[in-house]
């Protein structure tokens, strides 16, 4: 199958600081691909990179075969074509979530005022903040701030949808909410989903594929499902990450 | 923590610690906050220790220790050691045991080493802030830019505009300033008019200080003064409201939906400002020649008519639209500082806090700067003016 989103012998940091070196991997279209590692390894830069919030100093990114940093046009292309869901929910403060649904609606829609209501009322339905569309986002929770954050990713239908650590912050049961929630608009919809992740229990949960990285060589350590990786993996770094969940396991038992 | 004898007293009654020959036995837990009462009673005993050149830490009838009331007790038992005296543990438990095994551990690692700053060392950190101050005055330009050209846009698609954000603007900038520009500038004006008249009457030449006061007031005290508290009140909170978004990712969250986060965050500040800037700068001048007038008749009986006629004779139109025109620049430089340096905030709290200094300071800087060039220009322009 053809990949939706390709990053090709990528290279680059931030200022002079080398984080990532020789990155290359594909998605492809309806894949959940998880980007996991030990904290440090440079997961959030790798999302920075693939959305186009930091420029590769060697190598490309490219959204359905074409380089987003080719020109504006590109990168602009691509961002009206993919949502994204913030550790923190990055949603505007002054604005209520229903407005925060509205704001990419308005910009790139040519619907009335009323239609924008109704389809960013839809959007909150779909994560189950319909009831609170009105408030702002200091007055709603961590988990439903995640969860309007999603709603506004979703406001345009994108192909992909990118999660920086959707789980952080949240306890079990919502952040189980959310997984479900996560694989639900996967299956529904045929998105695709990059998702960043140190919790096992997400990465077991919902990705079809694993990214693995480590700081020590900057780059890509491992990549496969999640049960190839954590039972097969001859690397020890691979099987010290995936057998805490081993023994999470062994000690519920 | 300060021990009172109370407490002191409470530890010896409790028998915490006792002493005898050259046993030192602990009972219980000591804890941090009885550490001054150690302190005490060491140095009570003090003399019999050094006597007996021998010391037993007893701590077989103490189940634990507080990590600080551990580091006394260790730190005590070094000077004993390094006197002569032999010291030793006896009936510690293995938690205990390891606490001073730690501590040793630690105490026998080299004290950090200080580098003493060369003359090399200090001209390289001179040439490293210059380095810096040149990137980020470089930086600065290329953001004057991307704004100059989102502005352009804007101009030509006026409908992008978010007005109601430009009116929200407007209102923070331009109409909560009012009341501070009023009282100030006419305070400065009272001020500067007594004292002007004073030095004048001395050569009775008092009716020339209308002309003296409206100079300086149109010139410079009053596009200045106006720059100035807007960059304290608004370049600030400029910086502050785009460094959190930044903290909060909200900025990112922008860029990554498409937006063009200039005409989106920083266009509306800037015409928000460039819209309320000439008024405050007018109110600013006709406060200050306000207060120069009550200077006037209050102290140097020159009545308001005279004053005002004597004004009149000496300004021109151009002095006050100079003014006004002035602070179109100085809107551009504080929206554009302010909002550059919440851009450049990366981190926590504490960076927000240093960006809305930052933008204050370097607001500030630049008005000036921009203020001795444009003034420069004035001669050549202003009828009357040139040398």
């Amino acid at each position: 199958m053809k990949p939706v989103l390709s990053v090709e012998d990528l290279q680059g940091g931030w200022d002079e600081l080398l984080v990532l070196d020789g990155i290359s991997f594909q998605v492809t279209r309806g894949e959940v691909l998880a980007i996991v590692g030990k904290s440090g390894c440079g997961k959030s830069t790798l999302m920075h990179f693939l959305l186009g919030l930091l420029k590769p100093w060697k190598g490309r990114v490219l959204f359905k075969d074409e380089d987003i940093w080719s020109s504006p046009e590109a990168l602009q292309k691509a961002r009206t074509r993919w949502g994204v869901t913030f550790q923190s929910g990055a949603l505007l403060g002054n604005l209520t979530l229903l407005e925060n649904v509205i704001l990419p609606l308005k910009e790139y829609t040519d619907i009335s005022e009323r239609e924008l209501r109704i389809v960013a009322y839809s959007k909150l339905d779909t994560v189950g903040l319909a009831d609170s569309a009105d408030s702002y986002p200091l007055e709603v929770s961590g988990g439903m701030q995640k969860r309007a954050g999603l709603a506004r990713a979703m406001a345009l239908d994108p192909e992909v949808l990118f999660f920086d650590e959707p789980s952080a912050g949240l306890d079990p049961v919502t952040s189980g909410n959310l997984d479900e929630l996560i694989k639900t608009i996967n299956s529904s919809l045929g998105t695709t989903i990059v998702i960043v992740t140190h919790e096992l229990t997400s990465i077991f949960a919902i990705s079809d594929r694993v990214v693995m990285l480590d700081s020590d060589v900057h780059g890509i350590i491992a990549v496969g499902t999640a049960v190839e990786l954590r039972d097969n993996s001859s690397d020890e770094r691979v099987r010290a990450f995936f057998g805490r969940n081993l023994a999470a396991e062994k000690r519920g038992n | 923590m300060i021990c009172t004898s109370t407490e002191r007293d409470q530890l010896v009654n409790q028998e915490k610690l006792t002493f005898s020959g050259f046993t030192l036995s602990v009972h219980g837990v000591l804890e941090d906050y009885e550490i001054d009462s150690i302190r005490d009673f060491i140095e009570e005993y003090k003399r019999s220790i050094f006597n007996a050149g021998k010391l037993v830490l007893d701590f077989s009838n103490s189940p634990g220790i507080d990590s600080v009331a551990a580091a006394v007790l260790y730190g005590a038992c070094k000077q004993f050691t390094r006197a002569g005296v032999r010291v030793r543990r006896t009936g510690t438990l293995p938690v205990i045991e390891n606490l001073f095994e730690t501590l040793a551990g630690f105490d026998s690692m080299p004290e950090p080493h200080k580098k003493r700053m060369s003359i090399r060392d200090y001209f390289e950190n001179i040439g490293e802030n210059v380095y810096e101050m040149g990137k980020t005055l470089y930086s600065l330009g290329h953001f004057f830019g991307d704004t100059l050209y989102a502005f352009m846009n804007l101009v030509l698609r006026p409908m992008k505009v978010r007005w109601s954000m430009v009116l929200y603007y407007m209102e923070e900038s331009g109409v909560k300033a009012i009341p501070i520009i009023a009282i100030l500038t006419w305070l400065l004006g009272l001020v500067l008019g007594y004292q002007a008249g004073f030095q004048l009457k001395e050569l009775a030449a008092e009716t020339l200080m209308p002309a003296m006061l409206g100079y300086i007031i149109t010139w410079e005290i009053g596009p200045m003064l106006t720059a100035v508290l807007v960059a304290g009140r608004s370049g600030s909170a400029y910086a502050a409201e785009i460094g959190t978004m930044q903290v909060r990712e909200e900025v990112d969250a922008l860029r990554v939906m498409g937006f063009d986060v200039f005409s989106y965050l920083v266009t509306p500040k800037m015409i928000g400002l460039l819209c309320v800037m000439p008024f405050l700068v007018l109110l600013a001048n006709f406060s200050g020649i306000f207060g120069g007038m009550l200077a006037g008749s209050l102290f140097l009986g020159l009545p308001p008519s005279t004053f005002i006629s004597e004004l009149g004779k000496a300004l021109i139109p151009l002095d006050i639209y100079w003014g006004m025109l002035k602070s179109f620049i100085y809107a551009v430089i504080i929206a554009n500082v302010g909002s550059f340096m919440g851009m450049r905030v990366r981190g926590g709290a504490s960076a927000v806090g240093k960006a809305t200094t930052a933008a204050v300071v370097l607001s500030i800087f630049m008005v000036i700067i921009a203020d001795a060039l444009l003034s420069l220009l004035f001669v050549h322009i202003r009828p009357g003016l040139s040398l």
